[in-house]
């Protein structure tokens, strides 16, 4: 048995290799070397595939230093020379943490407040002690209450100081002026279309360290944990300190309530607590974002990882560029940055102008719908924002600068029905009336129960979260006292060997024998994701005898409603990587499709259809050995039994493995081998979320994901099924005008080998590094505010065995093409921001993909989401121009004392891209 | 000051070198618990350019903004072109360089780069002062190469001239380090160094304009972009001469065909020993132009800009 898991091992390695180097020949090879090599394992000795292992490694140069998994990621040894990664603790001074036995963390919402009045008397608390400190919790408590302290203005508020300048001119030699505001100055980063939008609702925040939390969010959740499962009683009443008084307060930061409570420096995010946050908003109500920057003067106060200045970057926003997070407009520690999110449906300038739609429409508080203007197939719902500090996105994001957002709408409302009369569109209640019910699909003029009625709630009358639970999933690392680490100097990617949902390892969720909606976001910095859901069976002891997965549906890609519900576990076609064409066999893979860093997958389960009490998991698939991209799917039957490791890794020759029983899922059975230590496997696949399936007394009349399946079967016959948003493609016309432009990641020139580029056109011949002065693309508004955006061809390009979930700023795109031809189904049917490329099933090398632009201007970006490439150069400024705009943005430099400019440089191609490739590109 | 003159007086630069610290470093220590000083960077020995045994932790990077490159002098291409814009950066921060900030090229070829032959190198580019060549033992520069992250795994043993070409800058003294590319723009390169990594006082750049003053520029031309990436740090488009000649009027002076050949492979142009390439390779320090492997309308996009 020793001996077939070295050989299994060392064939791993070596597939690897194949995949990192010479990616044409893997898939069929790959499959053939592992049934080979498992064939030859399971007779009598493991010779043969000994053998192939050392054939095909004298192909490749393989050493110690690089064989194997390298999780988390290590810095290399410096007396063995080897990457030795040494596991996060699970057990630290005899506290242990193990798996599914910490309670989920619901997201806590910030609590927007009508942006009203101003309160010119607070101020942000000031830094007490030296330097490298922070403020007091509670006094910033007291602040962030408080109504703003200065009122939002258009451009940007330098008259008054930065809240800390005494405190800054004593720790900062020089400076003896300061301005209060982060935002660049001037009129290019004014707030754009401000009277238009003007701000009705705000929130502020606090970009600060780890602390408890002092109850500041309690009474801001909509639900008042009066309502639904928030009430006393319900499933998601939380009393953290026990005082009566429900809500947060009293909650430290620990990745497990028996691990650690984390550092001041080791975590940085909003408020300084937990849980994670999120913002709920609705369309029509341009938000104000005012975030203190409270974090440490002293720059090296950040225990190896963060930097003091930060920039928020509203993850798909349809907003200004002086709102989206540029890397190189950053606010300093004591300043501000008001972030101006006019909440407008784009094509707000050319269609439906009148607001003359009831699919384009927003919750009004009382069973209606405001109407807005804008085009209805541009609603979008599930978001986050983060940092996008040039150079530290990837620290600043792994550190704890990311929150969610969810965009509320007619059409996606958060509110399911409260009983039948409701779901049939009352007329008293348009607004809760459920497309479902009508007879008309939703694309239909004539439709008029918009409402997708999506498992949420009925408690309020928008933004139920009872069944519709955001989660955020992480792997992490920390040291031998339990502070969160992060390794600096690991620049292919950084890779944690702990999996966190909603900031803690491994936890478990109650959930009702019904309907839920997840909002699954990769907010990992390095490691992509490919979740199964699968449903333990038990004995009458209760002791698992098997697995079997479960059907479940994708509903939104990239927080976007798709035009069909896509179910899953689903028979794909993967594209042959050598002929290009689609594979002629069908496989069932389980799972959803790879879900790359910053994508976001909302699903629908259905937990009627496990006992009560029963279990449900989710389980990560996608196995990676280092932070370059995942490196093989695993299935089910493999991974499903890993065992916890706790504290020390095991070893191949521990007993504990050995004893591990045999699992069978799906019908599969087999003794799990997987050893999860990081360094002969990955300790993060594998189950990481547990449902514990409760009652449920209520209907579930949420919409039933599979009649807006593409086919639906009525009376035995196949028909189409309803439609949620239709994608809406850009007319053939408007594909052939469309200017043309590719973006290759990873590729460069002769002479710089290194993968740390992305090359932009034909033009330079070799690939550029991230340089916030250079323009590498400029769109133009259309000249007409009352015309269709301008339509443009992005081809994305990856390079090798890299795998690069490529985001573009502001405007979600549809794939033309992936690989070359139609893009899977799950994509097909989707608006997309994340364009992933790479050597996996679910990815290719190559996306054409179409995008609009209009409403607002400014320098935007494009970049590889795996942050460690992001920062480490894979990054393209772009900016949107006004028609006849000659003069290219400059680019700002902001400083502890104000913003000055520096001049911007771009590429000669930034008006008409590619020329080559638009002679070449064939549409689909 | 010389450059040799920096490292023969070493203790009194390490005192300047400590003053000027304080002087114009914030009044916060350097964090004691950083993950990224004395325990991480082994205190390793390395020879400099004039023969001088240097600890890396202790005389190299301790309390110091540095920038570390991997290179080695018989280097075709890649080098030459990172070794010329590190000098046109090292002008820009010309009056810190040496007292706060300093440059480290380290040899991956320490069996052939002896301090004599960095020593010579040196000169073909004529580094100024803080810019030390250093050579070592060949595990040594492998560990700091893997300790930076800046060891690329899959083609290590292909050959030399496939190592990584980008290079890491940092402050030991925060624990601020980031990669750059080789490639940059020397501007951002200098305010990542001058400004980002250090002081706020400390970084002065006339450049810098108020809002209502930036200035605008209109699209690059043709063949610019090339030219700004690829040659600028080594050529003037005026009669100044940089590490190669200035190229006021080069595409009359040359001929076009010769001009043409010259841009795709200098290296092929010289190794036929073509008189006016052995000229040229004498007159300027024997530092060759790097062959960027440009296709024939990226050559002739240049000398069209260049004409112009």
């Amino acid at each position: 048995m020793k001996k077939i898991i070295i050989a299994y091992k060392q064939i791993r390695i070596v597939i690897s290799q194949v995949q990192k180097n010479k990616f044409k020949l893997v898939p069929k090879i790959l499959e053939s070397v592992i049934v080979a090599s498992t064939i030859s394992a399971s007779k009598t000795n493991s010779t043969l595939a000994v053998g192939i292992a050392l054939v095909t490694s004298s192909l490749f140069v393989v050493t110690q230093a690089e064989a194997g998994f390298n999780i988390p990621t290590a810095t290399v040894n410096k007396i063995t020379g080897l990457f030795t990664p040494v596991p996060s603790p699970l057990c630290i001074a005899g506290s242990c943490a193990t798996e599914f036995t910490a309670k989920i963390l619901l997201f806590d919402e910030f609590g927007t407040k009508n942006l009203s009045s101003t309160n010119s008397t607070v101020t942000l608390p000031p830094v007490l002690g030296d330097c490298s400190s922070m403020p007091d919790g509670a006094a910033l408590d007291t602040f962030l209450k408080e109504d703003l302290n200065s009122t939002p203005s258009r451009l940007a508020n330098i008259s008054a100081a930065n809240a800390w300048e005494v405190k800054i001119k004593d720790c900062v030699p020089g400076v003896t002026s300061t301005v209060a505001e982060g935002r660049p100055s001037g009129e290019e980063f004014a707030h754009q279309r401000w009277d238009e939008f003007p701000a009705q609702k705000y929130f502020q925040s606090a970009q600060t360290g780890a602390r408890d939390n002092g109850g500041l969010r309690d009474n801001r959740q909509m639900h008042g944990y009066k309502t639904g499962e928030f009430a006393k009683g319900g499933l998601y009443y939380i009393d953290v300190d026990g005082d009566g008084n429900p809500g947060t307060q009293g909650l430290k930061i620990r990745l497990h309530p028996a691990l650690p409570v984390q550092d001041k420096n080791s975590v940085w995010t909003f408020d300084g607590t937990l849980p994670p946050k999120l913002l709920m908003a609705k369309y029509g109500e341009a938000l104000i974002f005012r975030h203190w920057n409270a974090l440490p003067i002293d720059v090296s106060a950040n225990n190896g990882f963060g930097r003091h200045t930060i920039s928020t970057h509203e993850h798909n926003g349809h907003n200004g560029a002086e709102s989206d997070g540029f890397m190189h407009a950053y606010s300093y520690p004591g300043q501000f940055y008001d972030y101006h999110w006019p909440m407008v449906l784009a094509g707000h300038d050319s269609i439906n102008v009148g607001a003359l739609s009831v699919k384009t429409g927003a919750p009004d508080g009382n069973g209606g719908i405001t109407q807005v203007p804008g085009d209805w197939h541009e609603t979008m719902s599930t978001h986050w924002f983060h940092d996008h500090m040039m150079d530290y996105t990837a620290q600043n994001v792994y550190k704890g600068n990311a929150a969610m957002m969810n965009y509320y709408s007619a059409i996606d409302r958060g509110r399911e029905p409260a009983n039948l009369a409701e779901a049939s569109g009352s007329s008293d209640k348009p607004g809760y009336g459920c497309n479902y019910a009508d007879n008309n699909p939703i694309s239909n003029p004539s439709s008029f129960n918009v409402n997708l009625c999506l498992p949420s709630g009925s408690g309020l009358d928008w933004g139920n979260r009872d069944y519709d639970v955001n989660l955020v999933l992480a792997d992490k690392a920390w040291d031998t006292s339990g502070q969160l680490k992060f390794n600096i100097f690991n620049l292919d990617g950084f890779l944690g060997d702990r999996m966190t949902v909603n900031w803690e390892y491994k936890p478990y969720m109650d959930v009702r024998a019904r309907r839920y909606r997840f909002r699954l976001l990769n907010g990992a910095v390095s490691r992509n994701f490919k979740v199964a859901v699968v449903q333990a069976l038990t004995d009458s002891k209760g002791t698992i005898t098997s697995y079997k997965s479960i059907p479940f549906y994708m509903i939104a890609n990239d927080g976007n409603l798709m035009q069909h519900a896509i179910p899953f576990p689903i028979k794909t076609q993967p594209i042959d990587p050598v002929t290009k064409k689609p594979d002629p066999t069908w496989i069932l893979s389980e799972g959803l499709p790879e879900q790359g860093i910053a994508e976001r997958y909302d699903i629908i389960v259905d937990f009627a259809q496990v006992p009560v009490g029963g279990k449900v998991y989710l389980v990560n698939l996608l196995e990676h050995q280092n932070g370059t991209g995942p490196s093989s799917i695993r299935k089910l039957v493999d991974v499903i039994g890993v065992p916890a490791i706790k504290g020390v890794a095991a070893t191949k020759t521990s007993p504990a493995i050995a004893a591990v029983p045999a699992v069978t899922v799906d019908g599969l059975t087999t003794n799990a081998t997987y050893v999860a230590d990081g360094i002969s496997g990955d300790p993060v696949v594998g189950k990481f979320l547990e449902f514990r399936v409760q009652t449920y007394s209520g209907t579930d009349l949420s919409m039933n994901p599979v009649d807006y399946m593409e086919t639906v079967t009525v009376a035995g016959k196949q028909v189409p099924g309803r439609q949620m948003i239709p994608v809406n493609k850009p007319t053939p016309a408007e594909l052939k005008a469309a200017v043309q432009r590719t973006f290759a990641f990873g590729q460069s020139n002769g002479t710089d080998t290194t993968p740390w580029t992305v090359k932009t056109d034909d033009i330079s011949g070799g690939g550029l590094a991230a340089d916030e002065h250079r323009v590498s693309a400029a769109p133009e508004l259309p000249i007409l505010p009352n015309d269709l955006g301008k339509v443009e061809i992005w081809h994305i390009q990856g390079a090798g065995g890299w795998t690069h979930p490529v985001h573009v700023h502001f405007e979600e795109g549809q794939i033309l093409k992936r690989g070359g031809v139609a893009p899977p189904i799950w994509e097909k049917y989707a608006r997309k921001d994340v364009y992933r490329v790479g050597p996996m099933l679910d990815s290719t090398t190559s996306i054409d993909m179409a995008i609009r632009f209009r409403e607002f201007a400014g320098t935007y970006m494009e970049h590889c989401h795996n942050t460690q490439h992001e920062d480490h150069s894979m990054l393209v400024r772009w900016d949107i121009e006004r028609p006849g705009q000659t003069l290219r943005m400059p680019v700002p430099m902001p400083d502890w004392n104000g913003t000055t400019y520096d001049q911007s440089i771009s590429l000669p191609t930034v008006k008409f891209g590619d020329l080559s490739a638009k002679k070449s590109f064939k549409f689909p | 000051m010389k450059l040799h003159d920096v490292f023969a007086r070493f203790k009194i630069t390490l005192i300047i070198s400590v003053m000027f610290i304080f002087s114009i470093n914030p009044i916060y220590a350097a964090p004691e618990n950083s993950p990224w000083g004395k325990d991480y960077f082994p205190n390793l020995e390395l020879v400099n350019q004039e023969g001088k045994k240097v600890r890396f932790y202790d005389d190299l990077i301790k309390n110091k903004i540095v920038a570390i490159n991997f290179i080695f002098t018989h280097c075709g291409d890649s080098c030459p072109a990172e070794t010329a814009n590190l000098r046109q950066v090292q002008k820009i921060l010309a009056d810190r360089m040496g007292k706060d900030i300093f440059f480290y090229s380290i040899s991956i070829d320490p069996e052939q780069d002896t301090p004599e032959v960095l020593q010579a190198y040196a000169k073909r580019f004529n580094v100024g002062p803080g810019w030390s060549f250093l050579t070592g033992n060949q595990n040594d520069v492998t560990m700091l190469r893997m300790l930076l992250g800046l060891y690329r795994e899959e083609i290590k043993s292909v050959s030399l001239a496939e190592h990584t070409t980008s290079f890491m800058i940092g402050n030991e003294a925060t624990g601020q380090w980031v990669k750059r590319s080789p490639f940059d723009e020397p501007k951002a390169l200098a305010r990542q160094l001058g400004r980002v990594l250090s002081t706020f006082n400390a970084y002065h750049n006339s450049d810098l304009r108020t809002y209502d003053e930036a200035k605008k520029i209109p699209e690059m031309r043709k063949g610019e972009e090339k030219f700004r990436f690829r040659c600028a740090s080594c050529h003037s488009l005026g009669k100044e001469d940089g590490i190669g000649p200035g190229l006021q009027d080069v595409t009359k002076l040359r001929n076009k065909a010769w001009l043409f050949r010259w841009l795709k492979a200098p290296d092929l142009v010289l190794a036929e020993k073509d008189p006016i390439a052995v000229e040229l390779y004498e007159r300027y320090n024997k530092v060759l132009m790097p062959n960027y492997k440009l296709d024939d309308a990226e050559v002739e996009s240049l000398i069209q800009y260049m004409a112009n």
